[in-house]
């Protein structure tokens, strides 16, 4: 798991724009970049655009990093979403046929998906909130009717709108669509729960 | 209309987090992501409400060649200082070569033979047609596992190549690494390090873009070679 508080203090460093700018930046690649690498990759399926997008992020990184808030932001999500956002773009801008080719039981699996895609293990370095919202995540996702969790899992982690996933799934349109708007609905309204029995 | 007091502004931070919200909506959606101050902190509270990480199993090594276009097109050279300003450099020269002298005395004094080598070979994955080899190297920490190929082997398009180990016989598969290329450095976990032993296995084969789909060898095995010191 990438460490927050690490990438943070590269990501100011970056932003600097002095001598050790360069070498910051540096080590902020060698940290991130095997997993931009593989965001991309997961939604373009081809890897010469997962690595046209993973150095157009990391350009965007470096004019970019001083912009980035170091208090409002949590850093590797903050790169995560560029890479994921350069991806989208890129599937908009490219005639990149997935659904025909995209044969991934991981994700089908919709109990061992969760555990084996994403890390939910807590690091000491981890700030209180960000525990408590990764444990509420967790939980939350699991609440959600196995249809609700798949959509919104294929189209988090594989990029998937929602024409392929009624594609990928078999269902008409409006049943995928049905699935993707109730799944982030009871998913905020059990985030929400959880939020407020904290307080 | 505001969107920051639209009803459905959560619902449309969330589809656009998980990726549903596409084209002109996408579009739409980060242009008033610009321009409307209440809308970015919306999403930002849900990124870092509903932003699961991602496990290492979807991480990809990059080949070399990526970072030096980067660093190329960047020109990154501005911003680094150069070898005779850095900091202490000549006090340190002084430190080191007083130092390398001691060392060297009590080297030739004490152990005629050379210094070892950063990393030993650990492993030599050979396949069926024996035109290519891939020497496995494990660094003198023992964190890193270097990878060299006897020429280059890229990955195609819809395809990666995958490094498992298999600790013992009858051992199931763990995998250590999805990689673009075979040559390339991997960081070690704790657990993997202590799974490099005597007597295992180390195998790469071919998986679909981003890795193996259940977690276990899916495709051909190409390359194999047991762990030899």
């Amino acid at each position: 798991m990438l460490d927050d508080k690490l990438i943070k203090a590269l990501l100011l460093r970056t932003a600097a724009r002095d001598e050790g700018s360069a070498l910051a930046f540096e080590q902020l690649y060698k940290t991130c970049a095997p997993l931009l690498l593989g965001v991309a990759m997961r939604i373009v399926g081809r890897q010469e655009l997962a690595e046209e997008i993973m150095h157009d992020s990391f350009t965007k990184i470096w004019t970019t990093a001083g912009r980035f808030d170091a208090f409002a932001h949590h850093p590797v999500a903050w790169i995560c979403a560029i890479a994921r956002n350069r991806a989208i773009d890129t599937l908009a801008r490219h005639d990149v046929s997935r659904v025909q080719s995209y044969h991934d039981d991981a994700l089908d699996d919709q109990d061992g998906a969760l555990d084996r895609l994403f890390d939910w293990s807590e690091t000491a370095d981890e700030s209180e909130d960000r525990r408590r919202a990764s444990a509420w995540m967790r939980d939350c996702l699991g609440r959600l009717q196995g249809m609700e969790r798949q959509c919104l899992i294929l189209a988090y982690v594989q990029g998937l709108s929602h024409g392929e996933l009624a594609t990928h799934l078999g269902k008409p349109l409006g049943t995928v669509k049905s699935w993707v708007r109730r799944g982030i609905a009871n998913l905020r309204q059990c985030l929400e729960t959880c939020m407020g029995t904290a307080r | 209309m505001r969107i920051a007091n639209h009803h459905l502004l959560d619902a449309l931070c969330a589809e656009y987090l998980v990726g549903t919200l596409r084209g002109g909506a996408r579009r739409r959606f980060e242009t008033v992501l610009q321009d409307d101050p209440l809308v970015a902190p919306r999403l930002r509270h849900w990124e870092a409400m509903a932003t699961p990480r991602y496990s290492k199993m979807i991480e990809v090594q990059p080949s070399a060649h990526l970072w030096q276009r980067l660093e190329r097109e960047l020109e990154l050279s501005r911003y680094r200082q150069p070898w005779h300003k850095r900091a202490g450099f000549w006090k340190g020269w002084t430190s080191v070569a007083t130092a390398a002298l001691l060392i060297l005395l009590v080297v030739v004094v004490r152990t005629p033979q050379s210094v070892a080598p950063p990393a030993v070979e650990i492993a030599k994955l050979s396949g069926a047609g024996g035109a290519t080899q891939v020497s496995a190297q494990r660094a003198r920490d023992g964190h890193k596992l270097v990878l060299k190929a006897n020429r280059p082997v890229l990955a195609g398009p819809n395809q990666s190549y995958e490094l498992w180990v298999i600790p013992g016989p009858g051992s199931a598969p763990v995998s250590l690494a999805v990689l673009g290329d075979l040559d390339v450095t991997i960081t070690l976990t704790q657990k993997t390090a202590r799974q490099l032993r005597v007597g295992a296995t180390l195998a790469i084969s071919t998986e679909p873009a981003g890795g193996s789909p259940t977690g276990q060898p899916t495709g051909a095995v190409i390359l194999a070679g047991q762990v030899t010191s």
